[in-house]
């Protein structure tokens, strides 16, 4: 059977994906549900991205983008609420403008989760934070944001007006102190061309696979610092000392990928030794 | 009139004269033009807030079409558009609390972040399978991987910290020269587009797809 079959090495080799499934699900799971809370370490970009936040000054008005589904919330939410736990600290006012329709039902998840320092600092709906809603669709509606704020958003997300409130400070993109953007990609790419390039200070939580498109914008200048997604909201929960679900994801974060190098190993001895020993019997 | 709006030569001068409008202020500092540029570019936010609406209106044409013909799963067409109905009623009734927001945080959520997740699996599968050294290029390739999926993982920067410089060099250099790459040919390619669209080379823009 083995012999017909070509050996273990050949099960190696070519493994059943549901193997791997069973165990990432195992891997994942076990270590959420009882957090062992194994130390990480912190990367320069995250330093970079805490050094930026570190420099806001209260009063300072912030466009707080969400340029996610709620999908992607998911994998950037430790750097979403850990930014905005900065920001509030540094007492920054602080206006929420999302990308899409999901996105919508976030800022109120965020607000939850930083109750606590929101309540501290004695925020107040209209004086200290905003909430927009879906004013980013398209890119038309990103450049007329940048150019004439109060001419293209009159409401906040419940039809309520906006005048009165601290975006009466706005005018154009020159009125923001800082555009921190966390992003699946929708908008980014239109914030950064009426915004970032024209000289708005931006920071980016990005999702993984945006990494390598957007590191280049860093070295440009363009924008001041990267959050790289679940990995670097964790660093960042670390450095600001309030552990979040970042931080508490990390352990299956480590474990995935340990699991993934051990089936990459396994598959790759499986290959090797599954050829040379179909080379030999050819031989 | 009808005719005229539909002159080729037309709307390709309305094209040019439109980009021109929102191009030269980035360049020229001219306040009548940067007006009216601001103008144009509100404009064109506020019609295309529209286009949502006339989707909405030519989805239901085209689900009421199928359900009519009862074509293969049309029953999903009904589903759909009753969704659709009962979403566009439950946001009327407002946002803050009620049906629009259950629906939201109890089913467009949790659906969502499932959708994601279940990607996990594909991707590590993925991963894992794909990655066989067959030759000397991939070899390298995959003990670039292993470099750098080693350093992803948290723990191992915290306990081997000489991985770091190693993994980031891999991404500083090899990375994000091929993310520059990326990023430089899909600039170069929407500017070539752009020039080719004022020109009058690329009819389909102005709906006269066929016509060169």
């Amino acid at each position: 059977m083995a012999d017909e079959s070509g050996g273990i090495m050949k099960l190696m080799a070519e493994y059943d994906r549901r193997y791997v499934y069973l165990i990432l699900f195992l891997v994942v799971t076990i270590p959420l549900l009882s957090p062992i809370g194994m130390p990480i370490s912190v990367s320069p970009d995250t330093r970079q991205y805490y050094g930026i936040l570190q420099q806001v000054q209260p009063g300072d008005k912030v466009f707080f983008t969400l340029n996610t589904e709620f999908s992607g919330y998911n994998e950037i939410q430790s750097g979403i609420i850990a930014t905005m736990r900065v920001l509030v600290e540094k007492n920054a006012r602080i206006c929420f403008g999302v990308a899409h329709v999901e996105a919508t039902s976030i800022p109120e998840l965020i607000l939850k989760a930083v109750h606590d320092e929101l309540e501290a600092k004695d925020y107040q709906y209209g004086r200290d934070y905003v909430i927009l809603g879906y004013v980013m669709p398209n890119e038309a509606a990103v450049a007329a944001m940048a150019q004439d704020f109060q001419g293209s958003v009159t409401q906040d997300w419940l039809g309520r007006p906006i005048a009165g409130t601290f975006l009466d400070e706005i005018d154009d993109w020159q009125d923001w102190d800082l555009i921190a953007d966390f992003t699946t990609g929708i908008q980014t790419t239109s914030l950064l061309n009426h915004f970032a390039l024209r000289g708005t200070p931006m920071i980016v939580n990005c999702i993984g696979v945006m990494i390598p498109s957007q590191k280049p914008y860093v070295d440009t200048g363009v924008y001041l610092a990267i959050l790289q997604s679940m990995r670097g909201g964790a660093e960042l929960e670390l450095l600001i000392g309030h552990p979040g679900p970042g931080l508490t994801a990390m352990d299956a974060f480590t474990f995935g990928h340990y699991m993934l190098i051990l089936f990459i190993i396994i598959g790759n001895v499986g290959y090797l030794g599954y050829t040379r020993n179909a080379q030999r019997r050819a031989g | 009139m009808a005719e005229i709006l539909k002159n080729r030569q037309l709307q390709l001068v309305v094209m040019a004269l439109s980009f021109l409008m929102v191009f030269l202020p980035y360049f020229l500092n001219i306040p009548a033009l940067n007006t009216a540029s601001t103008k144009l570019i509100t404009i064109t936010a506020i019609v295309t807030a529209f286009t949502v609406a006339l989707a909405v209106i030519a989805q239901f044409r085209r689900g009421m079409n199928i359900i009519n013909r009862r074509s293969r799963g049309w029953y999903f067409k009904v589903y759909m558009l009753v969704t659709l109905v009962l979403m566009l009623l439950f946001s009327l009734m407002g946002r803050e609390s009620g049906p629009y927001h259950w629906v939201m945080y109890s089913v467009v959520n949790p659906l969502s972040s499932v959708n994601y997740g279940i990607l996990a699996f594909y991707m590590a599968s993925t991963c894992a399978r794909a990655f066989r050294a067959r030759n000397t290029k991939a070899m390298l390739l995959l003990l670039s991987g292993f470099i750098v999926l080693l350093y992803q993982a948290p723990l191992t920067g915290a306990f081997f910290p000489g991985i770091e410089p190693v993994a980031l060099y891999l991404g500083d250099t090899f990375g994000f020269a091929a993310g520059r790459m990326f990023l430089i040919s899909v600039t170069v390619g929407a500017i070539v587009f752009g020039v080719r669209v004022i020109m009058g080379n690329e009819p389909s823009v102005l709906g006269l797809g066929g016509e060169e």
